[in-house]
């Protein structure tokens, strides 16, 4: 579903060059739920922002349900984030001014669903997370755990293929992770394939499959767990 | 695309700037409709059609103090020596000048005083038959003066009996247009009306009547004269500069001074309006800019503040023109508020400004028009930081904690 191919990143600041990632290469098939790790400014989050096409990159290619995402132009990467992937954050990165119904809304109107429809899916997102009883709160007023869980919510609703989740623990205590971690796995079970990079090495060891990004590069001693794992590095 | 409702939630949960912002466009529009109305009526006043050729008269003041001449006989001998240049049309003694703020004005009558009867306050000339000529006026009814009707005397106790009066005078003293060959009063004086001007304005521009005049055939020159000249097209500054030669060849023991074009006297007469509409003019352009500069600066601040916020909503999937539309939308919600606001401010403003001052109604497409071009100026502002936003990339979303 997602193919990789010598992707390259370079940010060229004025005095500086960093290569964030260097050829790159990895395959996820549908369904996966692969935890990635890796040391600090490793390129884990350069990673995570071009398969979300939040970024562009600087060579290589990368292949997305078979479409040519380097091809794509700024509207169509829009539309594409927009249909198949879901984004979880760091920071949650709810909207302050917007009530919990409105922020999961959003991507639904980006897409042009119908409000009835809208209406539906984001009671059954709500109802999924265990927040139903508050579409009317503002973010601000929601614990950590419950924004993070409002962000899964607004990831969920416009039914990705795809969920991209950068440290979505991070901010949160423990209990509240293992929250966070056993809907996401939940999640998975439902078919969605998802890429989740964290710092918490309990959580990463839960993932069926786990990558490490070591200096801009999957690391060579990167465990890979189960036989369909296994073709993938054969593939590779 | 459709957004409307979550915008407006938004701006009503965050909403200080916005009602300052509104605020200031409510005012933009309540000054500038009225201000642009007081301009227009000022650029109307100041350029009304007065009835003279204002660029081809000039007026000069004669001041006599040698006392070994009859100046009523002197003036004959200058008028027709002034008459005679070749580049001069026209030129004749006149009481008062027209568009100069000096003159005398008095109650003309239907009845002579003391009776009571319809009268009018008209302001007049003692001129001569060359008058109509000298102000280059058009004679639409009756006759011009006759040489005989043309009282030059010293003595007070002879009256003159035919007078020339303005269209709009007659319409007023006889409102059934019968007012040919009728007579008026002149205090107790009676004047046959034996000629209509279409139009003639009095020295006061700014007077309640400002078109109300009468010429009466009346030379009684004092040491003190005045005196009107018409020249042929573009050559008054030429007779302007050998006037006052001339005059004292004529006779030398007298001052010829404050030689003056009609255009130039009318200007005088009216620089504190002009001076008001330049002053409006700046009042309103600077209103405008500085409302300008605030939507342009709130958009920025909105957009620094939420560019956390933007860039997930590019993440989530928000084109860049969405992200125009969503500034563009915000905007003009508040400025829609600011401009209902403002259009009830403009009206109020308005009314007070006519009860106090004598303005007359501000009419409803000033306000209109001012709030379409505040609307669109605000929508111009908007645009440039709006577009910025767009250009904000979506990994900000990730990069920013
Ligand atoms: N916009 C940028 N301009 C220049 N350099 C950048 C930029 N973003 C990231 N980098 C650099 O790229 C490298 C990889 O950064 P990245 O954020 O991917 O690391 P990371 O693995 O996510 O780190 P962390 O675990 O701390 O979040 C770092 O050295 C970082 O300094
Ligand atoms: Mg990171």
């Amino acid at each position: 579903m997602l193919k990789m191919n010598n992707i390259s990143k370079l940010y060229q600041t004025e005095m500086v060059q960093t290569h964030a990632l260097r050829d790159f290469n990895l395959h996820v098939d549908e369904g996966e739920f692969i935890a990635v790790t890796g040391p600090s400014g490793s390129g884990k989050t350069t990673f995570l922002n071009i398969a979300g096409m939040l970024e562009p990159f600087s060579s290589g290619e990368y292949l997305l349900d078979g479409i040519d995402v380097g091809k794509l132009n700024d509207n169509q990467r829009a539309d594409c984030r927009n249909q198949k992937i879901g984004f979880i954050f760091q920071g949650f990165n709810l909207i302050p001014d917007l009530n919990l119904y409105e922020n999961i809304e959003v991507p639904l109107r980006y897409r042009g669903i119908k409000a009835s429809e809208r209406k539906r899916r984001i009671e059954q997102c709500l109802e999924q997370v265990g927040l139903a009883s508050r579409a009317k709160h503002l973010p601000q007023q929601l614990s950590g755990g419950q924004q993070q869980r409002v962000a899964i919510a607004r990831a969920l609703a416009g039914e990705p293929r795809f969920l991209l989740a950068d440290e979505p623990t991070g901010n949160l205590d423990s209990l509240m992770a293992r929250q966070v971690m056993e809907l996401l796995e939940q999640i998975n079970r439902d078919g969605a394939t998802i890429i989740m990079v964290t710092h918490d090495p309990e959580l990463a060891r839960r993932a069926p499959r786990n990558i490490q990004v070591v200096d801009g590069q999957l690391a060579d001693f990167t465990l890979y767990q189960g036989a369909q794992n296994l073709k993938n590095v054969a593939g590779a | 695309m459709l957004e409307i409702k979550p915008i407006f939630h938004a701006l009503c949960r965050s909403k200080v700037g916005a009602i300052l912002l509104l605020i200031q466009i409510a005012i933009t529009t309540a000054i500038v409709s009225n201000a642009a109305f007081i301009i227009q009526d000022r650029v109307a006043f100041l350029n009304q059609d007065t009835g003279y050729p204002e660029h081809d008269i000039f007026k000069f003041n004669v001041m006599t103090f040698g006392q070994d001449v009859d100046i009523n006989q002197q003036i004959e001998l200058d008028e027709t020596m002034l008459r005679s240049l070749p580049e001069v049309i026209d030129a004749a003694m006149s009481s008062s000048i027209p568009l100069s703020g000096g003159g005398s004005a008095s109650d003309f009558s239907l009845k002579p005083a003391p009776q009571e009867g319809l009268s009018v306050r008209t302001a007049y000339f003692f001129i001569d038959d060359h008058g109509i000529n000298t102000y280059g006026v058009n004679l639409v009814m009756g006759r011009n003066f006759s040489e005989d009707e043309v009282l030059v005397t010293n003595n007070v106790d002879k009256r003159p009996s035919v007078t020339i009066v303005s269209q709009t005078l007659l319409n007023e003293l006889f409102p059934k247009g019968n007012g040919l060959g009728q007579t008026i009063y002149f205090g107790e004086t009676p004047l046959k009306v034996i000629g209509v001007v279409e139009k003639m304005m009095s020295p006061w521009l700014k007077d309640s009547r400002p078109d109300n005049l009468a010429f009466i055939p009346y030379i009684n020159a004092k040491s003190l004269a005045q005196f009107v000249v018409r020249t042929k097209p573009d050559q008054r500054d030429a007779v302007m500069k050998e006037v006052e030669n001339l005059m004292l060849k004529n006779y030398s023991k007298r001052v010829i001074n404050n030689i003056k074009g009609l255009d130039e006297l009318k200007n005088q007469y009216v620089a504190a309006d002009k001076l008001m509409m330049r002053m409006l003019i700046v009042l309103i352009t600077i209103l405008v800019l500085v409302t300008a500069l605030g939507i342009f600066g709130l958009t920025l601040f909105n957009i620094s503040k939420r560019t956390k916020q933007i860039g997930t909503r590019r993440a989530l999937g928000a084109r860049k023109s969405a992200i125009i539309y969503y500034f563009l939308v915000e905007n003009a919600m508040i400025c829609g508020v600011g401009l209902i606001l403002g259009c009830i401010a403009a009206l109020l403003l308005g009314q007070l400004l006519m009860q106090h001052f004598s303005i007359a109604a501000l009419p409803p497409s000033y306000i209109a028009g001012t709030a379409i071009m505040v609307f669109v100026m605000s929508l111009l502002a908007v645009f440039g930081p709006a577009k910025r936003a767009a250009n904000i990339s979506p990994s900000i979303a990730t990069r920013t904690i």
